[in-house]
């Protein structure tokens, strides 16, 4: 009666029976749509990215730097995606099964190694495959600018191969700290052993080899290849084996735990409810508010009640949002010192960073956004109290400034570095806290509302609409990194260089204190629009004239 | 109806649930003190407390849904979560939950097959018929209300076998007949020989046990016959020593 196999044969036939009934529900006409439009934008992307890359063709300095250091520099992503692996596992990722699962498959006597075997499998697809579309597309993108390159095809390929080790990286890394039931605070050391190595290898310039090297050599093999990759991609098969056959030994409390967070966390996804995914995912990590402040915020900061509150909130962010948080800031000023130097996709990522850092910034922003039923009792305008609030997340985030600067003097070192790093960087931060507002304010679709009468519009013209209103936001913050194209265009032709950038980060300026007016306003807006739409009549009016 | 009785020990071990110096806290913030109880096969217990006092983190700690800080459980001398634990173990939940995509009929056939039940049918129809269910088999559970999540529950908590029974605060939104149905089940589950552990408030049940555990802020304060004790005080939040005076602040 307690052997492992019992049950089994039932699972297998109702997770047949599921996928079928998955199948039969599909709507085709849908799921072709959503294809279709993911193909057209990321086809889109793709072109456009292609575009701006083709701007100056690498020099033979330029390749000689690339075979030295991307390598330590993709392995350097590829010691991120383990940092954050060994993380997840330690806070019990990186699987999530239903609820019920958990409920009535786990706690029954069936061996958890082969009900979390096919979910494990699935995860480390998944994120192969993101890998490798994400690997192909940054290789080729690279292939562009190689003089008289081989077949872009070959780029895509091995930087395929290499994009989609990390995400093998990643899930198997989490697996392994999680099936290990290593401690947090162990898997944070290690964790942090392996990045600074990589973060070491990379900077220092050295002739040592880093951790994950292995990763960017293979990315390389569109000039060269080196036979000790194929160890290192047979190392990492052996420990995905490994890791596999840990599964069994997860921990129930996690499973539960996750399983109903991130139900709700794909719900949000569908709405495009980016709050709602923050939320969930501070407590899939178990990232909790400080109980006792940083420290008392003195009187004079509090005269205002609303600024006040603000700085309060602040004194209470966990020290693991900081870290994070000054890591978004290194991050984000290595990506604009990539694009200055003539990558200028790398504006996009560095914008991403500051976006994300706006949303933990504005948090006690979006704390009142959450609890509308408080700010609309309060005999004071909604827009004021919202407008106030933006004072402290914009301190707040220029206290980051300094690890920006830094990392720029680290990349480039200079006198004028420091002075462009501080323009620019107080101009991309407040962008960051722009964008974050935006989102923070808008707030998730409403299904059922108004704004998705352009249902009955044609599919282009609705589902374009839905994307433009979920990605302005970061697009915000995207130009708010713009200036410094700026600065480059400025050094590169050697015109007025301080003018050029100072023009560019004025027009930023004005983007800023359009999303303050907005925020103050947008009450007043929505309402004079909602005066200019006809009023619509009750199914009662409509029986009453019939 | 119920299927009780695993019949995978033989002889009898001496206790139905160990629980031994069990301890949880969640970061700096103890949730359960050490606690230890042993209750024997075929007991009726009832486990109270005011909210908060770690009754639900008791029941899932022996449940094998929470990992205990220190200590361990045993279940029919298996450790908890073992498949021995898990196949001898029935819980039903305080919050229930179902998948998505399958009927409450398709929910039965899945937990018996799943815990080797293949003659289900007949007992699925009279669980599903003595608590008002029967005609509801074919819809989504996920879309019932509160009180229908929860007999859909309990139904699935009793269509496979087992020895021991938890459950968790199984009273909360059931209407009266709800209320008669499954203290006829917890009742018909005992004269099988299954052990009952009820956490709960329901003093209709709590009358009919030979046992109450009472916890109070994660801590032990009565384990003993029902006879005699003042359950109102029991589950109080004030101490019912009458230690505090009262005269703080």
């Amino acid at each position: 009666m307690t052997s492992a196999t019992i049950g089994i044969d039932a699972l297998r036939a109702m997770r047949s029976d599921r996928r079928k009934h998955r199948v039969e529900d599909m709507d085709w006409f849908e799921a072709l749509y959503r294809v279709y439009l993911a193909a057209f934008l990321g086809l889109g992307a793709i072109f456009f990215l292609s575009g701006l890359v083709g701007d100056a063709a690498f020099t033979s300095a330029d390749l000689v730097n690339i075979h030295t250091h991307s390598p330590h520099v993709v392995g350097l992503v590829a010691a991120l995606a383990v940092f954050i692996g060994l993380r997840s596992g330690a806070n019990g990722g990186p699987l999530a099964v239903e609820d019920a699962e958990v409920r009535h498959v786990l706690m029954a006597p069936i061996s958890h190694a082969q009900v979390l075997r096919h979910p494990a499998i699935q995860r480390l697809r998944t994120f192969a495959f993101a890998g490798a579309l994400t690997g192909g597309v940054a290789n080729q993108l690279l292939g562009r600018r190689v003089p008289n390159h081989p077949s872009l095809g070959l780029f895509a390929t091995y930087g395929a191969i290499a994009g989609a080790i990390i995400g093998v990286l990643f899930v198997v890394s989490a697996l392994l700290a999680h099936g290990l039931g290593i401690a947090r605070w162990l898997t944070t050391a290690i964790a942090s052993v392996l990045i600074s190595w990589q973060v070491a290898v990379t900077i220092g310039d050295t002739n040592v080899a880093g951790p994950f090297d292995v990763v960017g050599s293979i990315a390389l093999g569109w000039s060269r290849v080196n036979v000790f990759d194929a160890f290192g991609v047979l190392v990492i098969l052996v420990l995905t084996a490994v890791s596999i056959s840990l599964v069994g030994r997860f921990s129930l409390e996690a499973l539960a735990r996750r399983s109903a967070l991130v139900s709700q966390m794909k719900f949000a996804v569908t709405l495009q409810d980016v709050r709602t995914v923050v939320l969930l995912r501070r407590q899939l990590s178990q990232e909790h508010m400080r109980v006792k402040p940083w420290v008392k915020v003195p009187r004079v900061l509090r005269r205002d009640v609303v600024v006040g509150r603000g700085f309060r909130s602040m004194m209470h962010f966990p020290l693991r949002r900081i870290i994070r948080m000054k890591l978004l800031v290194i991050a984000a000023a290595g990506a604009m010192v990539l694009a200055w130097r003539g990558t200028t996709p790398m504006v996009v990522p560095a914008g991403l960073a500051l976006f994300v850092l706006g949303l933990d910034v504005v948090e006690p922003l979006s704390q009142e956004v959450d609890q509308p039923d408080r700010t609309d009792a309060l005999p004071v305008e909604r827009g004021l109290i919202m407008t106030k609030h933006l004072i402290v997340p914009a301190i707040a985030s220029l206290l980051f400034l300094p690890a920006g600067v830094i990392t720029v003097l680290v990349l480039e070192p200079g006198a004028s570095s420091v002075g462009y790093a501080v323009l620019l960087g107080i101009i991309a931060l407040l962008g960051g806290v722009a964008g974050a507002t935006i989102n923070s304010v808008k707030g998730a679709p409403d299904p059922l509302s108004g704004a998705n009468q352009g249902l009955s519009l044609p599919p282009e013209v609705s589902g374009m609409g839905t994307v433009i209103r979920s990605g302005w936001p970061p697009v915000v913050s995207i130009i708010a990194c713009l200036p410094v194209l700026a600065l480059r265009y400025g050094i590169e032709n050697q015109t007025d260089i301080l003018g050029n950038t100072l023009r560019a980060t004025g027009g930023v300026v004005i983007l800023l204190v359009l999303v303050a007016g907005w925020v103050r306003q947008r009450d007043a807006i929505l309402a004079y629009f909602r005066t200019l739409k006809p009023p619509t009549s009750s199914p009662t009016s409509i029986t009453e004239s019939n | 109806m119920v299927r009780t009785r695993t019949n995978i020990h033989a002889p009898a071990p001496a206790s139905a649930l160990h629980v031994n110096n069990i301890s949880k806290s969640y970061g700096t913030s103890p949730a359960l003190d050490p606690i230890t109880i042993e209750v024997t096969p075929g007991e009726r217990v009832a486990l109270i407390g005011h909210n908060g006092s770690g009754k639900t983190t008791m029941m899932r700690i022996a449940a094998g849904l929470l990992d205990a800080s220190n200590g361990a459980v045993s279940i029919y001398g298996h450790a908890s979560g073992s498949l021995s634990a898990r196949a001898s173990l029935s819980f039903i939940a305080d919050q229930p939950t179902f998948y998505d995509d399958l009927t409450l009929w398709e929910h039965m056939e899945y937990v018996a097959r799943l815990h080797g039940v293949e003659d289900w049918e007949q007992t699925a129809a009279d669980l599903l018929g003595h608590l008002g269910l029967y005609e509801r088999a074919d819809d989504m559970p996920n879309r019932f209300s509160r009180g229908l999540k929860q007999k859909s529950a309990i139904a699935l908590g009793f269509i496979r076998p087992f020895d021991l029974l938890l459950v968790d605060e199984p009273f909360v939104g059931l209407d009266a007949s709800g209320k008669e149905a499954l203290l006829e089940l917890l009742a018909s589950a005992s004269d099988n020989g299954s052990t009952v552990i009820v956490a709960t408030h329901e003093l209709s049940f709590v009358h009919t046990v030979q046992r109450v555990i009472a916890l109070r802020d994660g801590r032990l304060v009565y384990d003993g016959l029902t006879e005699g004790i003042d359950v109102d005080r029991l589950v109080r939040t004030e101490d019912p020593a009458g230690e505090h005076d009262g005269e703080g602040k």
